[in-house]
């Protein structure tokens, strides 16, 4: 969740498992774009001596379609590379690390930043900091500081940040999973207990982001931004999804110092829409999803028209969901949201459409202005900055997705249908602690430290 | 590998857009679950020389005892499938000495064969 160990093979590779993929229109830069995309999920914070870090064998990729066809006409790939700078020592840090070049500091990660516009490649950047994982009062007694140090402006235009940061992705893992439980509303479960608050399963947990702010202007098909004032434009919106990619051949010997990798890069895991892969492929073709590409998204369209966790919903909560059991039709409402976006006429004032190719991308309309006073529920909140209007890094997702499944979007396609009364009223039971976001780039709070982490 | 050979290995192989486009990616079908990735994982032994291809003993041998002359032009052609599961693997482990090693199941083997190594280079480039 949303994507954390979403499929069986890239769960067992977590640096190159796409958790997330956020994008929106910068809250205090209107005229950009934030994209990011996070690796590396449920990291424990204590989790030493070599902490978490990027994989320097993974190309991490970000890709923007602007012209609706599902191909990505902009790519942002972001490269890394490990420095140990003592080799006899099983230390992370030798002492306090006070600045991102500090000699205590022994094992650090840099990045390169490259941009590819159909076939032009142009490297923006080399050798970008990384900052040191969130250690303790002892090793990384100023991190905030050394966060800051990290977030990189480009010549190019571009702000960029790649580290260690608190997961801003909130569910209730354990309930959740636990045959679809809802804390809130367990009482009315097929397997009952009392009814209790929901539990933030990553409020305390790390991941690893890769972030970007880019001038609309430089996203968009004409290279011309126009300010919030065109939102029936199809040209206003960008499709939008992480990925990442390793070589093809690999080779461990034990004669090498490293592992050795030929071939081309092969795509192990993308993100577009959060749950997508989590809850609308089935268990056969997760990991063949993961490989694909969103422009071939049509194959799994039958997910998405007759979702599994819509048929299990009535069985889970007996007599709750009364009409969404009886509800046959193909979701036509669940294809519009996550797969075309959503066209005009159905919301006053917005739209998120790319045309008819079937794929699972986010769909920014970057006329759609920031909202002064976000709803985390997006949309069906009455918000149009957030998702699925692209996505926001304080969205509530599971509870929005819960109750599109459920039924609550349905009457979109057919004004005829009556929504359950609990449809509307899922929810997680959660609502994160402001401390774990930040109103200006990269918008993602703070890594917890492991010395305070898990506290006794 | 050196990092600066490593690095402009990485930088030849930066999709693109085309690269990227459907053409090269087999969507998903029935039975093409071979497709996945721990498929490429184990069936595909890796190119410490920066040459890979499906080779064996037997490829090997007939290499050294046929000659180049009157063996056939190489073809390039699109992949017929997706790879075995258990994939005989080639590779050059060092050019200058001609050495090749072969992994096959769970045996592995290095010859010194210069007709097989400049075939594959040749193939290579």
């Amino acid at each position: 969740m949303s994507s954390h160990r979403e499929a069986p093979e890239i769960s067992k590779d977590p640096v190159a498992d796409n958790a997330d993929t956020y994008a929106f229109v910068s809250p205090d830069r209107p005229d950009t774009v934030t994209i990011i995309t996070n690796y590396v999920p449920l990291q424990a914070p204590p989790g030493g001596p070599n902490f978490f870090e990027f994989g320097d064998d993974v190309l991490y990729s970000i890709y923007i379609d602007n012209d609706g066809d599902a191909l990505p006409d902009i790519v942002y790939q972001f490269e890394f590379k490990t420095e140990i700078g003592n080799p006899n020592t099983f230390l992370y840090n030798t002492g306090p690390i006070s600045s991102l070049t500090d000699p205590n500091w022994n094992k650090r990660q840099l990045f390169t930043v490259t941009r590819v516009d159909c076939d032009e490649t142009c490297v923006l950047a080399e050798c970008l900091a990384c900052p040191p994982c969130n250690i303790g009062p002892r090793s990384t007694p100023n991190y905030g500081a050394l966060a800051d140090a990290a977030v990189h402006t480009l010549s190019s235009g571009e702000v960029v940040f790649a580290g260690q940061r608190n997961d801003p992705f909130f569910v209730d893992l354990g309930s959740i999973f636990d045959l679809g439980d809802l804390r809130p509303f367990q009482n009315l479960h097929l397997i009952p207990t009392a009814a209790a608050p929901g539990v933030d399963a990553t409020k305390a947990l790390n991941i690893h982001t890769i972030a970007i702010q880019v001038p609309i202007s430089a996203l968009t098909k004409t290279n011309h931004w126009s300010g919030h004032a065109n939102a029936m434009s199809s040209e206003s919106v960008l499709g939008i999804w992480g990925g990442a990619s390793r070589r093809k051949v690999r080779i461990a010997d034990c004669a090498n110092d490293e592992l050795s990798e030929a071939g081309p890069w092969v795509q192990v895991s993308r993100l577009g829409n959060p749950l997508f892969n989590e809850v609308l492929v089935p268990l056969g073709q997760k990991d063949l999803w993961n490989a694909s590409q969103p422009v071939n998204d049509a194959t799994y369209a039958s997910g998405v028209q007759h979702p599994e966790l819509g048929q299990l919903l009535p069985v889970l909560y007996p007599g709750v969901f009364p009409n969404l059991a009886a509800l046959s039709a193909p979701r036509a409402d669940l294809v519009a949201i996550l797969l075309t976006g959503i066209p005009p006429g159905i919301v006053p004032g917005f739209q998120n459409n790319t045309g008819t190719v079937l794929a699972d991308m986010l769909r920014l309309n970057v006329a759609i202005p920031p909202a002064s006073t976000p709803n985390p529920l997006g949309l069906i909140g009455g918000d149009p900055a957030g998702f699925p209007n692209g996505r926001r890094v304080a969205d509530d997702v599971v509870t929005i997705e819960l109750r599109a499944i459920a039924g609550v979007t349905y009457p979109l396609i057919d004004s005829s249908y009556k929504p359950d009364a609990a449809a509307s009223l899922i929810t997680q039971g959660l609502t994160p602690a402001p401390s774990r976001y930040l109103p200006t780039f990269p918008y993602v709070g703070l890594p917890y430290d492991g010395y305070d982490t898990p506290s006794s | 590998m050196s990092d600066s050979t490593r690095r402009s290995f990485l930088k030849a192989s930066t999709p693109t857009r085309h690269q990227l486009a459907p053409a090269g990616i087999a969507p998903p079908a029935a039975g093409a679950s071979a497709l996945n990735r721990r498929v490429f994982l184990q069936s595909s032994a890796g190119a410490a020389g920066a040459v890979a291809v499906a080779a064996g003993p037997r490829l090997a041998a007939a290499a050294l005892s046929g000659g180049t002359s009157t063996e056939p032009a190489r073809v390039i052609t699109k992949p017929s499938g997706p790879p075995p599961r258990e994939t005989v693997m080639a590779y050059i482990r060092n050019a200058e000495r001609n050495e090749v090693t072969v992994v096959s199941g769970m045996r592995e083997t290095t010859y010194r064969d210069p007709v097989l190594v400049k075939r594959l280079v040749d193939a290579s480039r």
